[in-house]
């Protein structure tokens, strides 16, 4: 497969498959490209916003409301849980505990503290807990990623 | 390796749970039927306890393993008086075949997140690196 990557100003970020034929790993790739393009919609403010899946750290169940977190911004989420577990399948999201989904593309180090909980570092060096229960799931998605 | 051992076990529960319910039906209920759904039985309530257990707290790994250790223990005495399994002079003996159970569970859970913590952590810094490049 060759990759070719190439600057054009003032327009959007475009990605244009070539192939001999249509095939199971085109439409695999075509599916992947599709969901790393996947947004949820935010309020924050009363302005709504579309938060691309690549900008968000973390999604927190607090008092059954929903908060999308990015770098240093945090917006209301109007679904559920399960609205983002339909669509996460095949990203970099997975759930850490029983109220927190992770985005691991965003994921730092994962440690065992003191008191042998665990916990995970993003990027922007905020610390959340990862329930023991959920490490194999973050591990399954290292382990695709890596294929 | 290790999936061979699970295999293993699922295989022989299945086996079990079969050739139990064929002479169940064959033979009628007789005292080793019973004590094999009565095993079947207690290990979905443990599991159920497990579950909700790890699902609803965040507890370090050992104050997890002692409060399992307790609603297991508290459930196979429950189930063992229900059952017949102990008199009130040998009770105690649930809390050994429970403690010898998690004990070995606790290490391999133990040496099980060690590793998945390495693993994933190699990953991360391999990731690093390559966008580094």
């Amino acid at each position: 497969m060759k990759i070719e990557t190439r600057e054009v100003k003032g327009q959007p970020l475009t990605v244009v498959i070539e192939y001999p034929e249509w095939s199971e790993s085109v439409e695999s790739l075509y599916k992947k490209i599709g969901r790393m393009d996947l947004s949820f919609t935010g309020k924050c403010d009363d302005r709504s916003v579309n938060i691309g899946i690549s900008d968000i750290f973390y999604i927190e169940n607090v008092e059954r409301k929903l908060f999308l977190y990015t770098r240093d911004e945090v917006y209301r989420f109007d679904g559920t849980m399960a609205d983002i577990e339909n669509n996460m399948y095949d990203t970099g999201l997975v759930r850490i505990s029983r109220t927190c989904i992770m985005n691991t593309d965003r994921l730092k180090e994962i440690r065992q503290i003191k008191n042998s909980h665990l916990e995970a570092v993003l990027d922007n060096d905020e610390k959340l807990i990862v329930s023991r229960k959920y490490l194999a799931d973050i591990k399954k998605i290292f382990k695709r990623k890596a294929l | 390796m290790k999936r061979i051992l699970r295999d293993t076990c699922i295989l022989a529960a299945l086996m079990i749970l079969c050739v139990f319910t064929v002479s169940m039906i064959w033979v009628g209920m007789t005292d080793e039927i019973r004590l094999v759904i009565c095993l079947f039985g207690l290990s979905f309530v443990i599991s159920l306890a497990n579950y909700f257990i790890d699902e609803y707290t965040t507890l370090p790994i050992l104050k997890c393993y002692a409060v399992k250790y307790v609603s297991a223990s508290g459930i196979v005495m429950l189930f063992g008086f229900i059952a017949g399994w102990f008199y009130k002079s040998n009770f105690w003996m649930a809390f050994i075949y429970v403690g010898i159970v998690l004990v070995m569970a606790y290490f391999v859970d133990a040496v099980r997140t060690r590793r998945d913590i390495e693993f994933i952590n190699s990953k991360i810094k391999s990731k690093t690196v390559h966008v580094n490049k």
